[in-house]
């Protein structure tokens, strides 16, 4: 796969070249990728596209400067303009933390071919089924797959190769009763094949949602401010679970939010460097960044400066224990990387990213939970959320919520919403799952914006509030 | 190889439309962190695209080169394509030409040309500017762009520009509980006065003494040029037909409908002279113009491209997006106008001045429902006087508020505007500008930490 790549030979010249011109660091990664995408709205295919492209980013450290530089124009006197060009500015030193060379190539299959299977019945077939319900006002679907074939070298002697095929789905859908609407966009995705992300999964998943909005619409109730005041047990689905963990834990724990340099883009952390291991949560809580996850969404096994990507335990028992690292930031806390670069293209920087987030589960079953929770609300699904920039105070707005009586779930509720502090949500955990899910996002950072693909998840989880 | 030589080819090949674009982008990203240059990130392609369509089945591709084997590779792969997919039954076709264009705006060579050492140069003043005016850490980004066009259409539009961009964001902390964010762009390097751009966030971020709490409640909000634009920018996508089609707006049906107070109109404007995205065509060779989407409060129009404005039986108004329209720059006007962001602050007996917002997210877009949060400087004002600003918890920059509304509402209860209107944009649109003022928007819901 390596030797029929395109770029290879590009690369090794521009590391050859930097070293030469006095780079005491330098690492070059071509991307070769290709997709296609669909969109059908109201059942009509509204857009067929393809895209394909190859492209090197080079990284230069030159007397404590870092200077990066991509292009689609891979001819060697290009290559040689850019790095020739680089005369260093006034700026902050920057060193990388030292790592192991690695010589690695790993690919995943796609055994329901990206290439050859009929994505588009797919997405007609969902489409039908939604247009069936009545309730089923407006539908809008996308679906992307595809191919990204990396080649990352640098001046210490690694060389790594990447092939991974992705599909990707976004179903948006409206249901209404001509007075009211709801809404719910559904999204999946894998590293792999078709045989990740099946049509019958996905239609499954879209009709029931549909369903139960019109339930939530036709016998929701609206709680009072009293009441909803009231309410101190809230127990949290997964989807939720993993929308808290990535916003309010995953993020965080970006080192070069806890250290400023994401200030003025994705924004800081509550995370600074004087107060790193605090107590975040309640002992029930264990919170992981795993980019190993088979077939995720946010699978990797080498990141994008060529570290070995591993499990990173971010919380342990409720207290901080680690965060996301690249090189640099290693290197400021004296230790080794833990493989959390990550670029979305050959032409931007890589910064430190999430991969596949989510909170450990426990042994309770979603009986148990309910029960325990005695009264309460358990809210299932979002539509709407946001945090702030040190992630200290989110919204989850409940799409689908029911109430919990006498430790059974009783009638959907309209407008519950979980709005709280980061340290009081997750001190709150108090008994977990044993059914953790994971959901897929894209996940947006940095100037220009970037978008990797990441899960997050966790089991059904009750929150206790005082 | 050229955008008309590429329509040559692919009408050739049979295809009974063709659109093809050409590119050129250099790109340069400066990287401001705790006040010194963190890093530079530049790049250059050359890149084009194809849209071709036959008996209503549409296809689109991107060109990665431009030699003439990627050229062939790509109309040989939509030829191949075009067969596959279905006939998209709406589709009546791209612009007939020819156009005549208005001249574009002459780009800034001094962009193209310009040094990494001059850039980190723009990024020390602006740093200067803030510690100057009590800034203690400042972060941001500079960007600069230089990028040209060719567009030709086998409906003999033909079109080429170039464009230039400066743009410097800025946030500025003073100690733990104070920041402020802003953003300055323009076509040509010397408009940009990067040490007043620092001075004046460093300012904004200076405008409290003290921080305070308040309670969960309803709230008048002032917000200023960047947050108020990121919030109405989104009308203008609201407003267009493929977003109204698939209930992602809440425009839907609402043609002719007061939506916003009497005072407001809303233009979307593709080549408002200073606009950093100006272009004298959109993406089919259409002319761009000025189109009221909103007038004296109303819903005038939705947004077209050719092939949806036949389907309605309109006219364009040159927002074409092949696939579908898309919006360009937003400009806002209110009739009723104060002096400045004081006067305003003036009008207000329990209000909130909002300085940025980021996570704007809907919960429902046929409705309008959103919340946003407040981030940077947000102050607490009584009877017309900044009071504090708003602190909710003891946590870094943390605000601690979050303002939860509805499109429409907002829209019709925002008062006035300070006669203070400029390009703005901030990190949550992405780079999209848009020509606002500062509103007063009366009786939002605002909720605490």
């Amino acid at each position: 796969m390596a030797e029929c790549m395109k770029g290879i030979e590009e690369a090794d010249y521009a590391i050859g070249l930097a070293e030469k011109l006095g780079a005491e660091y330098a690492e070059a990664y071509v991307e070769s990728s290709y997709g296609y995408s669909y969109a059908l709205e109201q059942g009509a295919l509204n857009s067929s596209s393809y895209f394909e492209k190859l492209g090197i980013r080079i990284r230069i450290l030159k007397d404590a400067r870092l200077y990066v530089f991509s292009t689609n124009a891979l001819d060697k006197a290009n290559l040689r303009r850019a790095i020739e060009g680089f005369r260093g500015f006034r700026g902050v030193e920057t060193r990388l933390s030292e790592e192991k060379a690695e010589k690695a190539s790993y690919k995943v299959d796609d055994r329901v071919s990206v290439d050859t299977h009929d994505f588009l019945n797919d997405l007609m077939q969902i489409d039908k089924a939604l247009a069936e319900k009545k309730y089923v006002k407006f539908r809008s679907l996308y679906g992307g797959a595809g191919r990204s074939k990396t080649y990352l070298a640098n001046s210490e002697g690694s060389k790594i190769t990447a092939n991974l095929p992705m599909v990707s789905s976004f179903i948006s859908i409206i249901v209404g009763n001509g007075t009211e609407t709801r809404q719910r966009i559904l999204q999946f995705g894998a590293t792999g094949g078709f045989e990740t992300m099946r049509a019958d999964d996905m239609e499954a998943q879209a009709l029931e949602d549909s369903a139960n909005m019109m339930k939530v619409i036709e016998k929701g109730v609206t709680l009072s401010q009293e009441q909803l005041r009231e309410i101190k047990n809230v127990v949290m689905a997964p989807e939720i679970a993993g929308i808290a963990v990535h916003e309010s834990v995953g993020h965080p724990h970006e080192a070069d939010r806890v250290y400023g340099r994401e200030a003025a883009q994705a924004g800081t952390s509550y995370l600074t460097p004087k107060n790193l291991g605090m107590e975040i949560g309640s002992e029930a809580i264990t919170l992981v960044d795993d980019p190993t996850v088979r077939n995720s969404y946010g699978f990797y096994l080498y990141d994008d400066e060529g570290v070995k990507a591993e499990p990173k335990v971010l919380v342990e028992k409720g207290l901080q224990t680690g965060l996301l690292l690249n090189r640099e930031y290693a290197k400021v806390m004296g230790t080794h990387s833990n493989g959390s670069a990550r670029s979305d293209s050959y032409s931007n920087e890589p910064l430190i990213r999430m991969s596949n987030t989510y909170l450990k589960p426990g042994t309770a079953s979603f009986e148990e939970i309910i029960s325990e929770a005695r009264n309460g609300v358990y809210i299932k699904n979002f539509m709407e959320w946001n945090i702030d920039d040190t992630r200290s105070f989110a919204r989850y707005q409940g799409n689908e919520a029911y109430m919990i009586k006498n430790g059974r779930i009783d009638k959907p509720v309209k407008n519950f919403v979980i709005e709280s502090g980061t340290i009081d949500f997750w001190h709150a955990a108090r008994l977990m799952g044993n059914d953790l899910k994971r959901f897929v996002g894209n996940c947006g950072k940095g100037e220009p914006m970037q978008g990797v693909p990441v899960t997050m998840g966790g089991p059904t989880t009750l929150l206790s509030f005082r | 190889m050229d955008a008309e030589t590429i329509v040559r080819l692919g009408t050739g090949a049979g295809f009974e439309e063709v659109v093809a674009n050409t590119y050129v982008l250099r790109k340069s990203y400066l990287k401001i962190a705790n006040s010194k240059v963190d890093s530079i990130v530049t790049k250059f392609e050359k890149t084009g695209s194809l849209f071709v369509s036959s008996k209503k089945r549409v296809f689109f591709t991107n060109i990665d080169r431009l030699e003439r084997k990627d050229v062939d590779a790509a109309i040989a792969r939509a030829k191949k394509s075009i067969e596959m997919v279905k006939p998209k039954e709406d589709y009546y076709g791209i612009a007939e030409g020819p156009f005549r264009y208005t001249k574009a705006y002459a780009p800034d060579h001094k962009i193209r040309d310009i040094t990494n050492e001059e850039i980190a140069d723009l990024a020390y003043a602006a740093i200067n500017g803030a510690t100057s005016e009590g800034a203690t850490s400042v972060a941001g980004t500079v960007l600069v762009r230089y990028s040209e066009n060719e567009l030709a259409t086998s409906k003999k539009a033909h079109g080429s520009m170039a464009g230039s961009e400066i743009r410097l964001s800025l946030r500025a902390f003073r100690g733990s509980n104070f920041s402020a964010q802003d953003t300055a762009a323009s076509q040509k390097l010397m408009a940009l006065d990067p040490e007043k751009l620092g001075a004046d966030v460093a300012r904004t971020a200076a405008r409290a003494a003290r921080t305070g709490r308040i309670e969960s409640g309803i709230y008048d909000i002032v917000y200023t040029q960047s947050p108020g634009g990121s919030l109405i920018y989104m009308c203008n996508a609201a407003a267009c037909i493929g977003n109204v089609e698939t209930g992602s707006s809440w425009f839907t049906g609402k043609i002719n409908k007061p939506v916003a107070n009497p005072g407001i109109s809303i233009y979307d404007n593709g080549n408002m002279e200073g606009s950093i995205d100006a272009s004298p065509y959109d993406d089919e060779g259409y002319p761009t113009q000025s189109t009221a989407v909103i007038k004296n409060g109303k819903l005038i129009t939705y947004l077209h491209n050719c092939s949806t404005a036949k389907k309605y039986n309109t006219r364009s108004t040159g927002n074409a997006g092949l696939v579908e329209p898309s919006a360009n720059t937003m400009l806002f006007e209110h009739k009723k106008k104060a002096r400045d962001l004081d006067a305003l602050i003036g009008e207000l007996d329990k209000g909130i001045v909002v300085t940025n917002t980021w996570y704007t997210r809907f919960s429902n877009y046929l409705t309008g429902d959103f919340s946003t949060v407040p981030r940077d400087i947000a102050l607490y004002v009584e009877n017309g006087e900044v009071r504090f600003a708003i602190k909710q918890k003891n946590v870094g920059s943390m605000v601690g508020i979050r303002v939860s509304d509805n499109m429409i509402r907002m829209l019709k209860n925002i008062e006035c505007a300070a006669r203070d209107t400029r390009q703005a944009s901030n990190w949550d649109t992405e780079g999209n500008y848009f020509f606002m003022p500062s509103v007063l928007v009366r009786g939002a819901r605002v909720s605490v930490a």
